[in-house]
């Protein structure tokens, strides 16, 4: 049960987190330079560039990504990335004969150093409590097939274990550069709720924001 | 531990803080062990979902020791213990309206675990 | 605890409705939420299962029917008042401070 507070907050909650801020800084519990550098660092620097940049080497590098599915930590920090929300990673790879989409049921655990902070439907309640139960609707209303040859596999970040998909790579992508093809991976493929196309060029968005594709 | 200043950002964010625990304890099972999730309902926090309680699974990964929620989250302590992925079939877990070739995998202590 | 967090395999929440090319933060106040906690967390202030198991304390229908960073407000201010770190009569004189345009 809540603990029973004695005063309702306000309902909004701009107001909230700046008062508390307020105090925790009076408090000297909280630094704002931090508070700002942070806002910097999730907002601008760590995004799904970063997965792509993994996918990329392990797509052409074949040793690369053997270490990527065998350790997944330590093949991410070979390319500079680790740390908060990514400390322990395990990455699945996407085959012609299995395909894999990761979940938090229980809240919106994510690998933040290769995909930056999740976004809202993948921490809200119809993914979460679909994604386990009937994948296979949720894929279909992202606009990815599977067929019934295909083994589904969901994943859930029940723990502190982190994961990334590792897409297939299209076809028709042979002779693109390892920065060409990073520019084709988006987050959802890193997620499980996209196939990555053959051999399109996508602009890359700025760091951060990736398109999901948007069922109709 | 210090407040967190602007300087330590970079260094905060790229080392996070595993909850990993450097303790030996023993593993109760390995890859390929069959196992039964238990109907553990306790009124605190758990990371064993509702619906893959007192379900059979494989033993997939042992993961390690890291610090157990349950405890952890009350000041109870860290009670050090394995973390296995474990896979389920589908049909095991939601019934024949899952997919027949499907799989769930979740992440558990050794402690939501007996063998099956 | 049996809260309404477990949502593995409940129906009836309706369609994922991805948002297209959808920001980091929806709003300056998320920043905020966000930045705040973070920083609080790396003060050694909680842990991560004493600030899930916060947000599971939650009224089932508050937290269907709020959004994502004002469950972690919600969390924020409970455990950092459970643990002393602040008094809930500070924290209510400072809404009512800001509330009236002061700082």
């Amino acid at each position: 049960m809540a603990k029973h507070r004695h005063s309702e907050p306000p309902s909004d909650p701009a107001l909230r987190i700046k008062a508390l801020e307020s105090l925790l800084t009076e408090k000297k519990l909280i630094d704002p330079a931090a508070v700002d550098a942070l806002v910097d660092t999730f907002e601008k620097r760590i995004g799904p560039r970063n997965g792509a940049k993994v996918v990329a080497r392990a797509w052409v590098d074949p040793a690369y990504r053997k270490r990527l599915l065998a350790d997944a930590t330590g093949a991410i920090a070979e390319l500079g990335f680790s740390g908060m929300q990514g400390e322990d990673m395990v990455v699945v790879e996407n085959t012609p004969k299995v395909h894999n989409l990761l979940v938090c049921t229980l809240c919106s655990c994510y690998p933040w150093p290769v995909l930056g902070l999740p976004p809202v439907w993948y921490k809200a309640a119809p993914y979460r409590s679909r994604a386990v139960i009937e994948p296979r609707a949720v894929l279909d209303e992202f606009g990815v097939k599977v067929g019934p040859d295909v083994e589904v596999r969901v994943w859930d970040s029940t723990a502190e274990l982190r994961y990334m998909v590792l897409p297939e790579r299209p076809k028709g992508t042979e002779g693109m550069s390892e920065g060409e093809l990073a520019d084709l991976v988006t987050r959802d493929a890193m997620i499980g709720v996209a196939k990555l196309a053959s051999g399109k060029k996508k602009k890359t968005p700025k760091a951060g924001g990736l398109k999901s594709r948007r069922p109709r | 531990m210090p407040v967190l200043t602007k300087a330590m950002v970079p260094s905060a964010v790229a080392t996070g803080g595993s909850t990993r625990v450097k303790a030996r304890v023993a593993a109760k099972f390995k890859k390929g062990d069959k196992v039964r999730t238990l109907n553990l309902n306790p009124l605190g926090h758990t990371r064993l979902p509702r619906y893959v309680r007192d379900k059979v699974g494989v033993i997939e990964t042992d993961h390690g020791v890291f610090v157990f929620p349950d405890t952890s989250a009350h000041g109870k302590g860290e009670k050090p213990q394995r973390v296995y992925t474990v896979r389920f079939k589908a049909r095991e877990v939601f019934g024949p309206s899952a997919g027949a070739k499907d799989s769930i995998y979740a992440d558990l202590w050794d402690d939501y675990l007996e063998r099956a | 605890m049996n809260g309404v967090h477990d949502l593995g395999g409940m129906q009836g929440l309706g369609p994922v409705n991805p948002e297209t090319d959808e920001p980091v933060f929806h709003a300056p106040w998320e920043r905020l939420a966000f930045a705040v906690m973070i920083s609080v967390f790396a003060g050694g202030n909680y842990n991560v299962d004493e600030f899930r198991h916060a947000i599971e304390r939650m009224s089932p229908a508050d937290y269907l029917s709020t959004s994502y960073y004002e469950h972690w407000l919600h969390a924020m201010e409970t455990l950092l008042i459970e643990k002393g770190a602040i008094k809930e009569s500070e924290l209510a004189a400072k809404w009512a401070k800001l509330g009236k345009g002061g700082a």
